[in-house]
């Protein structure tokens, strides 16, 4: 249901925005805005600041359209890339002024009298009917899980480990070790 | 150090792919990313190929309905650069001043965007004051990125000449200073300005630089008190925005 509808041409919009068609980036808008605010507000938990991302990233699609190139990915990938980045960069740079903040959750996790008992229950209802799936699935499902986390809350280490339960350090080995397992299994 | 082969350091960059596009990185690790992949095409193609990769639990999300303004914000900031970019495209590309290539750029761009629009926004309420403009005039808003609260104003009625004028005052911790940078978007890196006393309107000459230009960055970062030791801003961002033709 949240399906891409088929017949949206994401690679003829990217070339026609190349080419200064306004119309082009008003139809990407129409059809892809609301998920693209979707998965920047999941990102950064605030509708204003969201919003702002999302106009930055459609200002960004336009100016670089002319540099997307379709033979190194597809342009729904890209332009969600766009935007995710967008979000990413900004919820880093804040966890950079609260250094001391971060700090300290991060000892906190380290330390086993904080810690929950991490559960290994599913967090996500991830089946998407991509091939992935069948990789994510040969994850156990806590590190499938901090997959997740990452890639859908834009949750940094020391939050998954908070919000997990599991060691920070743990936390950071499974994400290395899952990635490596990911891309085996696709290639 | 000593890395046994390039197998390794393929895997560890594909690793490292990942965890850009999970987004696990810290804010200086993705800089420092970012700025390598203009020029290693492996590295994009690895960073790429998660995109694609993980694309499809983008789905997961609900898709959330912008408010009805923002299209026409967008639009607007859409003419705002379309109308610059008829106007300035045969202006000779001035020579950056040469500076080491530090910051990131999308940075630059993500925090800016903000301040961009609060400037539009000032800009079209002045521009009814502005009678004839025979050369391009220039404003920016700067704001506090945390608070997102205008701290200052830039105006240029020239494209050599600016004046920095204080909306509130600011306290400078001990041993403290603001500096004042820009940064045109062709320009590798920022150009000090100068330290800048909280409070004070000053008058500054940018004969030394360029031209003005739309969306030409300004910054105040909190450095020690001599400046910047390396010539470059170190400290946090305390106020940022973007020039806007008016």
């Amino acid at each position: 249901m949240t399906d891409v509808s088929p017949e949206f041409d994401h690679t003829a919009v990217l070339i026609q925005c190349a080419r200064g068609e306004h119309e082009a980036l008003h139809q990407l808008y129409v059809h892809e805005g609301a998920r693209l605010l979707g998965v920047v507000l999941r990102i950064v938990k605030d509708r204003g600041l969201a919003e702002d991302i999302v106009h930055d990233a459609c200002l960004n699609i336009w100016q670089r359209a002319d540099s997307f190139d379709p033979d190194k990915g597809s342009a729904r990938a890209w332009i969600f890339s766009v935007a995710r980045h967008l979000a990413l960069n900004a919820i880093r740079y804040r966890d950079r002024e609260i250094t001391f903040d971060s700090n300290a959750s991060i000892e906190l996790g380290q330390d086993e009298h904080f810690q929950h008992p991490f559960t290994s229950e599913e967090a996500f209802d991830w089946q998407t009917g991509e091939r992935m799936d069948s990789c994510l699935a040969e994850l156990e499902p806590e590190r499938r899980n901090c997959v997740l986390h990452a890639y859908v809350d834009g949750l940094s280490h020391a939050e998954i480990s908070a919000h997990t339960g599991a060691p920070l350090g743990t936390v950071k080995a499974w994400i290395k070790r899952s990635l490596l397992r990911l891309r085996e299994c696709m290639a | 150090m000593t890395r046994s082969s390039n197998e390794n350091e393929h895997e560890d960059d594909h690793a490292l792919a990942g965890e850009y596009v999970l987004g696990t990185l810290s804010f200086e690790q993705r800089n420092a990313l970012e700025a390598r992949l203009p020029h290693e095409p492996e590295l994009q193609k690895a960073v790429m190929a998660w995109e694609e990769r993980f694309l499809p639990y983008t789905a997961m999300t609900t898709p959330v309905q912008p408010s009805d303004y923002l299209w026409p914000r967008i639009e607007r900031s859409l003419m705002a650069r379309g109308a610059l970019a008829t106007h300035t495209r045969p202006v000779v590309s001035s020579r950056p001043p040469r500076r080491r290539l530090i910051h990131s750029l999308p940075l630059w761009r993500g925090v800016a965007g903000i301040g961009l629009a609060a400037a539009l926004v000032m800009g079209v309420m002045l521009a009814n004051d502005v009678t004839e403009p025979a050369i391009p005039e220039y404003m920016v808003v700067l704001l506090a990125p945390q608070t997102q609260s205008a701290g200052w104003v830039v105006q240029a009625s020239s494209p050599q000449e600016i004046q920095l004028i204080p909306l509130g005052t600011f306290e400078v911790p001990e041993g403290k200073a603001l500096e004042f940078w820009t940064k045109a978007d062709d320009w590798q890196a920022p150009v000090s300005l100068g330290l800048i006393e909280p409070g004070q309107p000053i008058r500054l000459r940018l004969d030394q630089l360029p031209p003005l230009e739309d969306n030409q960055l300004f910054e105040l970062t909190l450095e020690d008190e001599a400046g910047s030791p390396t010539g470059l801003p170190t400290g946090p961002i305390e106020f940022i925005g973007r020039a806007v033709e008016i």
